[in-house]
């Protein structure tokens, strides 16, 4: 079984039909299962005892978790100065703090069955520290710390965590960036192209396969930094 | 689940984890500088606890407030941790 959270629309999305497309068990951990095309789970990632009460309810089903996918998520670009105190408190609480409810409540799962990967997301924003997106920069800034010493304390259980951290790929969060703006960010990085939400869903993979059973406690950051 | 019952399961459990090498008794601390665990055995516990709790119909939840607050912790000593066991049974 696989879960992924923010599977409605997205990257969680596209991950999502990506492995549901391959033959996997895929569970979608969702604000609201109503038009979910998978198997869904309803769960607010930024409220403790709405994810506890997920992981019990996976816990139930008795399946090997291999893999938890952490994509939920929002996004909010402006400047500090100009950003409001809850949309501050929005981005930490579901971006970081929503990754780390998620990981610490579904890995005993993975702890008992001594095996299993997450992947959580961060930005490419943290890397290239880009002007406009501070608050949500430091949020997944958050996430990679959180992922890289969480990756420690899974290590003798065989689980490893990783971070996929992408730049501009067109999704709901990049509403009304103009592409002069998204060729600016792209224009940073080494390889100096806009990325698609299939090389997510590639690098997913290639994380999720025990071929990368080397790897953990890492951020990829697409497109290179 | 009486505590008496309770206590045998968890000093059991801790023994096995330990693989029989330390006598466990109930005042002994499970976290902090003296602790007869590691983090690792203490997590392993947990999980052991978990199966037991299953077997006992009830569910042990160690990732409350109770398991982790410095001061109230279940964690404190092999009798407080029996003594959360026994209570969420009851729960």
């Amino acid at each position: 079984m696989i879960i992924v959270t923010g599977a409605s629309r997205g990257l969680g999305k596209a991950i999502t039909e990506r492995l549901t497309e391959r033959g996997e068990h895929v569970i979608g951990l969702v604000r609201s299962t109503d038009g979910l095309e998978i198997e869904g789970i309803e769960c607010d990632v930024s409220d403790y005892s709405s994810v506890k009460k997920a992981a019990r309810i996976v816990k139930k089903m008795g399946e090997p978790v291999e893999a938890f996918i952490n994509a939920a998520g929002v996004a909010s670009m402006n400047l500090a100065v100009t950003t409001d105190e809850s949309t501050v408190q929005k981005l930490i609480q579901t971006n970081l703090v929503g990754t780390i409810y998620c990981c610490q409540l579904f890995a005993p799962i993975m702890l008992r069955q001594k095996h299993g990967s997450f992947i959580n997301f961060s930005t490419i924003a943290v890397a290239l520290a880009l002007k406009g997106e501070s608050v949500y920069a430091a949020s997944k800034a958050g996430v990679e710390a959180f992922s890289r010493t969480f990756a420690r304390e899974m290590a003798d259980f065989n689980v490893r965590v990783n971070c996929i951290a992408p730049g501009p790929i067109r999704t709901d969060l990049l509403r009304g960036i103009t592409d002069a703006q998204i060729e600016k960010i792209t224009s940073q990085q080494i390889i100096q192209k806009q990325f698609e939400k299939s090389d997510v869903c590639d690098l997913v993979e290639l994380l999720m396969d025990r071929r990368a059973s080397s790897l953990s406690g890492q951020t990829l950051n697409i497109g290179g930094v | 689940m009486k505590i008496e019952i309770a206590k045998e399961l968890v000093i059991q459990t801790i023994e096995s984890a330990l693989e029989g090498k330390s006598e466990v008794k109930e005042e002994m601390q499970l976290i902090g500088g003296v602790a007869l665990l590691d983090s690792m055995k203490l997590v392993e516990v947990c999980l052991a606890l978990e199966d037991l709790a299953d077997d006992h119909g009830f569910e042990f939840d160690w990732t409350s407030e109770a398991a982790m607050s410095k001061t109230r912790s279940m964690f404190r000593s092999v009798a407080s941790l029996a003594e959360e066991f026994s209570k969420q049974s009851e729960s």
